[in-house]
């Protein structure tokens, strides 16, 4: 799963099973103690934050609730699952990574085949105009009086349109299409075929693994983004997204949304019998939690491509 | 006259059949005329006294040459900040930028693969997470409440008070560094350890002949062989020595040291957007641009000549 970047022969001494010299063993042991002490402490913080949103609000506050749950409860995510703020914002979420990483895919991938012909007169100006943002670019207001202009304030466009095209990442797919054999798009080209089908029928099949890695980055980036709602759709909630509202929530301590946990979302059962023992901490646990899961479960299964990019896009002309 | 006529000939000819690659390129480039070129002319905002609604694009405001930027000057808050943006960026890159480089020498050193394995997949998580997220975290360990961990251990240890550390404007520039270094290390490995792994075998055995022992050939071999990457990447990150993270600092501050702690990108959001003082927001925003620009272009220029590449 992990990477096999770094794997260099072992020592000729270790593999014969010749002792280690006293120095030698006394770094390896502080290297591995190291090196697990310092993932303990990046671990840590989401593992104590997934203990309290598991644990009763009440007990938690009882203190001595470090590496396991006292009391166990779902509660604190019942809350936070059925409280339509957030299930607006999880849709919301959803529909920008997939609709805006797929957008961001079709335009840098586009522009990415068309930058591997070399001869295409033109191609350098076009490079030119695409580097020139890299080094300069507009400030906070003159991107926010611009928005406005366009009219994408407050809508759903400014989400996924703005940042579509992503240099960076097309020079990454540029990069791996340079991979592919010449000879195969001459023969299709022989036979007749357009450049849109040798696009779609040849080029993007073979480039599979960058479209993954690509779609990987852009995803996150979407999922992760707390700046455009921040700045362009602060005013509109029904396009709220999850990381706007955990800002709210925790870091801005908006009031309004402390109704999350005045009204319990189900009456009756088991629900109300814990109700009581909800408290406003727990339940933003449970928001944080709800907001980061998704990234965590998925990440350690897609780890390879996501390093496969940063490597590509390293690798300079 | 002759090579004009060649040249219209040579697009004219090209666009007859290679016109879909244009149209390959159009949404790119319409994208990037819009959202990143646009972008760039309305900053004349600057030097304006920007009303909204005036002209297209409220461009018809009257023009004010300099007058932004002397109010800017003038005002208490902003001079500190130039300052205070420097300071933020110089403390990262000379206690953040060698973690990475560092951590991956020790992962590169680990004998047992299950180890390697398992603490990088940890590393690069927090990569993973939001700024938000982590300074929720943040404000979790440090808070008064129960559920404060640093102070729950400081008592333990002895203490008799809880401190509020998100109180202290001196506590700042430390929280940004350690969470920047939690979020980022893990990440930054990546490339060195790719460095490390590219190092052809054949040296370590002519070093093991030569008798060299595990420090001998982490001397002689590994570390003089990544050193390169060490410095063009040190040289490119002097690029963004006056860029701020607006990300790790807005989510981090709060209302209490927000006047004590703000950088020039967060000053201009809280102007800007957030007050309506467009042409003043500009004003710092271009001036932190400028600076930023001429940072980059020399650190490019610095980068070629010291690798024989640019960015790309």
């Amino acid at each position: 799963m992990a990477t096999t970047l770094h794997e260099r022969p072992r020592s000729l001494r270790s593999n014969l099973g010749i002792k280690r010299s006293i120095g030698e063993l006394i770094f390896d042991n502080l290297n591995v103690i190291f090196l697990l002490a310092f993932a303990f402490m990046t671990l840590y913080p989401f593992w104590y934050i997934l203990v309290l949103s598991l644990n009763e609000g009440k007990d938690s506050m009882q203190g001595g609730v470090w590496f396991w749950p006292r009391k166990w409860t779902l509660t604190n995510y019942g809350y936070v699952l059925l409280n339509p703020q957030v299930l607006t914002a999880y849709r919301t979420t959803i529909l920008r990574t997939l609709s805006g990483s797929v957008l961001s895919l079709l335009v840098c991938g586009f522009a990415a085949y068309a930058l591997t012909k070399h001869r295409l007169p033109g191609r350098s100006l076009i490079i030119t105009i695409f580097m020139i943002p890299m080094f300069i670019g507009g400030t906070v207001v003159s991107y926010y009086v611009l928005i406005a202009k366009l009219g994408m304030l407050n809508t759903f466009w400014v989400y996924i349109i703005p940042g579509c095209f992503n240099f960076f990442l097309t020079i990454i797919v540029r990069t791996y299409m340079y991979t592919i054999p010449p000879s195969l798009e001459e023969s299709a080209k022989m036979d007749g075929a357009s450049y849109f089908t040798i696009f779609f029928r040849i080029v993007t099949p073979l480039c599979m693994p960058i479209v993954a890695t690509v779609f990987l980055f852009s995803a996150v980036g979407h999922w992760l983004d707390l700046y455009s709602n921040l700045i362009y759709t602060a005013s509109n909630k029904a396009i709220m997204t999850l990381q706007y509202l955990l800002y709210l929530l925790i870091l801005a301590k908006e009031s309004s949304l402390n109704t999350l946990t005045e009204h319990p979302p189900i009456q009756g059962g088991a629900f109300t019998s814990r109700a009581e023992q909800v408290t406003p901490q727990a339940v933003k646990t449970a928001v944080i939690m709800v907001v980061t899961l998704p990234i965590l479960f998925v990440y350690p299964f897609l780890q390879k491509y996501f390093v496969q990019g940063v490597l590509i896009g390293s690798v300079k002309e | 006259m002759e090579m004009e006529l060649r040249r219209k000939g040579r697009f004219g000819r090209a666009m007859k059949t290679e016109w879909p690659l244009y149209l390959f390129l159009l949404p790119a480039l319409l994208v990037t005329i819009i959202f990143a070129y646009l972008p760039i002319f309305t900053n004349v905002i600057a030097f304006m006294d920007y009303k909204f609604t005036k002209g297209w694009m409220g461009l018809a405001s009257p023009w004010v040459g300099f007058k932004n930027f002397v109010d800017l000057f003038h005002d208490k808050e902003f001079p500190p900040l130039i300052w205070r943006t420097f300071y933020y960026s110089v403390l990262r890159l000379v206690l953040g930028h060698p973690a990475p480089f560092i951590l991956a020498l020790l992962i590169n050193e680990a004998r047992s693969r299950l180890v390697k394995r398992t603490v990088q997949t940890i590393y690069y998580l927090p990569h993973f997470v939001s700024w938000t997220v982590i300074a929720s975290l943040t404000y979790w360990f440090l808070t008064t409440d129960i559920e404060g961990l640093v102070n729950n251990i400081r008592q333990m240890l002895g203490a008799q008070n809880r401190i509020i550390f998100m109180k202290y404007p001196e506590n700042f520039p430390w929280i940004l560094v350690i969470t920047g270094m939690i979020k980022e290390t893990g990440w930054g490995t990546i490339i060195y350890l790719a460095a490390i792994s590219g190092v052809d075998a054949q040296l370590y055995e002519a070093a093991k002949i030569d008798g060299a022992g595990r420090w001998g050939q982490f001397v002689h071999v590994t570390f003089p062989s990544i050193l390169p990457t060490t410095v063009i990447l040190l040289i490119f990150a002097f690029g963004s020595l006056f860029a701020s993270n607006f990300d790790q600092i807005f989510n981090l501050q709060n209302d209490i040291i927000r006047y004590d702690t703000n950088t020039i990108s967060v000053y201009s959001y809280w102007k800007g957007v957030w007050a309506g003082r467009y042409s003043l927001a500009t004003a710092a925003g271009l001036f932190q641009g400028v600076i930023n620009a001429i940072l980059l272009l020399s650190v490019n220029w610095l980068g070629k000549k010291a690798s024989g590449h640019g960015f790309f």
